[in-house]
């Protein structure tokens, strides 16, 4: 991949978390990715869900990790991964209540003061609702507005949770303030039962979420589109297949030349 | 903080089933759905180990080790948001909650202990070494040493034996250097005697060879002819090695 001999993505997504303090031989992997390409991060650890307060020591390292590296653009994950001070390292999902977004948009708008720049928030998959009081569109809504965050939307969970909650996944993105997507996952997912799909980053992406993906960028400024493979990795010119097809929808619909595609 | 009472309960009631799998109640949420939860958490944690700590998980009979997973991460709070980092908890919560004896596994702690000390060495912070020349005074010059290198002593050869019953065989006192080469990145390590694990510790303080050598008898060591050629044989091997880089200039 650092050579661009079988693959050649227009920029590098790294979670900060696996490379913070790393030195030896992944660091000097490191150096030459982010020599050759520009470079955004999407991380793991800060649980902006959690109910307790936020880890200020890792906040610290994370802005001292994107400043050095020059990240151009660091996203999170709408949900928590930490509780009752353990982490549990997956996206657990958050009640759809109010409190919940009052809570969540105040430990936004610290982690952007503190960053000096805008969180860019991802909708994630989820399989089951936990003591909703509000729809997940109006609880979504809520904390942009309240916290001036701004949005990753993959396309691939809104896909996975349409089928999961039996719900409109266009009409679901209709309704969200799509000026403020700032960045597209796409990725592959798996059916484990005929009513449930489990997003796994581990399959290819299949044509109904291309399909969708197509749909979404006739109502979207042009973004950074992202390809997310997390295991079951095939040969790269396979990957490289897939980053092809999500850059011409984006040069289709965007009519633009230097799509940010990866 | 602004969630009630009630909300912060029910992510810590969803948070606690993912990490013991014990049933709950929570409104609006499908049981069928939520232990899904469950196996994706728990698989990550699994897998963490599994990969961290290979030769235990291969040792270590199937149910005694699912054991051991599920009872560190239903009761200990995973502080790492570094979850490569979270090996060493493990090994650490099995040290503090004496499983050599639980599990009946004596050499359970040195394995644990030298398999994450791999993974420490092969990822720990670059560490600048201090300015050397390459060529000096073996016996009179302090040596400047690969600074990326861990010293670790064991009771049983967790380094040089995998079989359990071989390592129950050979209870001793071994003492292991793991090092990290400074161009590969590689973790290497050797099998120290415990005259050539002192030499290195005294190495690291800046203490030179000669003076080392002249403490030899203080430590019952049995000085022979060739104790000094055989210590001076071994810092030049360990040069070639990458481990002893120069002489300090």
């Amino acid at each position: 991949m650092i050579s661009g001999e079988h693959i050649r993505p227009d920029f590098i997504e790294f979670a900060p978390e696996n490379w913070m303090n790393i030195g030896g031989y992944w660091k000097k992997v490191l150096h030459q990715v982010v020599e050759k390409y520009p470079v955004l991060c999407h991380g793991l650890s800060l649980s902006i869900g959690s109910p307790e307060e936020l880890n200020r020591e890792f906040l610290q390292y994370i802005k001292t990790f994107l400043n050095e590296y020059k990240v151009q653009l660091y996203s999170e994950h709408l949900s928590y991964s930490k509780c009752d001070n353990a982490h549990m390292y997956d996206l657990l999902p958050i009640p759809f209540r109010m409190d919940a977004v009052k809570h969540i948009s105040t430990r936004i708008q610290q982690v952007q003061d503190y960053l000096q720049r805008p969180l860019v928030m991802e909708i994630v998959s989820y399989y089951t609702p936990v003591a909703a009081e509000m729809s997940e569109v109006d609880f979504i809504n809520e904390v942009v507005k309240q916290s001036g965050c701004q949005l990753l939307l993959d396309v691939n969970n809104i896909y996975v949770n349409a089928f999961n909650h039996q719900y409109d996944a266009k009409a679901f993105i209709q309704q969200l303030p799509l000026d403020k997507v700032a960045y597209i996952h796409m990725a592959g997912h798996e059916q484990v039962a005929p009513d449930l799909i489990i997003d796994t980053h581990g399959e290819p992406i299949i044509d109904p979420v291309y399909d969708l993906f197509e749909w979404t960028l006739q109502h979207l400024q042009p973004v950074p589109v992202l390809l997310e493979r997390d295991f079951n990795i095939p040969e790269m010119a396979e990957l490289q297949g897939e980053l092809s097809r999500l850059k011409s929808i984006c040069h289709k619909q965007w009519k633009l030349k230097d799509e940010l595609v990866a | 903080m602004n969630l009630l009472p009630d909300t912060y309960h029910i992510q810590q009631t969803f948070s606690a089933y993912c990490r013991t799998g014990e049933k709950v109640t929570l409104p609006g949420v499908a049981p069928d759905r939520l232990k899904h939860y469950r196996r994706l958490v728990f698989n990550m944690i699994n897998d963490t180990m599994e990969g961290a700590f290979p030769i235990a998980f291969k040792n270590i009979p199937a149910r005694k080790w699912s054991k051991m997973v599920k009872d560190f991460f239903s009761h200990h709070a995973c502080q790492s948001y570094q979850v490569w980092k979270l090996p060493l908890e493990f090994y650490t919560y099995a040290v503090e909650h004496n499983w050599e004896d639980e599990y009946q596994l004596p050499y359970l702690n040195d394995l644990l202990a030298f398999e994450w000390a791999e993974m420490e060495v092969y990822n720990m912070e670059d560490i600048t070494a201090d300015a050397y020349t390459l060529t000096g005074d073996w016996l009179d010059a302090p040596l400047v040493l690969n600074p990326e290198h861990l010293l670790l002593s064991f009771s049983y050869p967790v380094h040089l034996l995998a079989k359990p019953k071989e390592l129950l065989r050979n209870k001793g006192v071994y003492f292991v250097l793991l090092y990290r080469h400074p161009e590969t990145g590689n973790v290497e390590f050797t099998d120290l005697s415990p005259w050539l694990a002192f030499l290195t510790e005294q190495l690291v303080l800046g203490i030179t060879v000669r003076d080392i050598l002249d403490y030899a008898p203080q430590l019952n060591i049995t000085e022979t002819d060739t104790l000094e050629q055989d210590t001076l044989d071994f810092l030049k091997h360990m040069q070639q090695q990458h481990f002893v880089l120069g002489f300090q200039s």
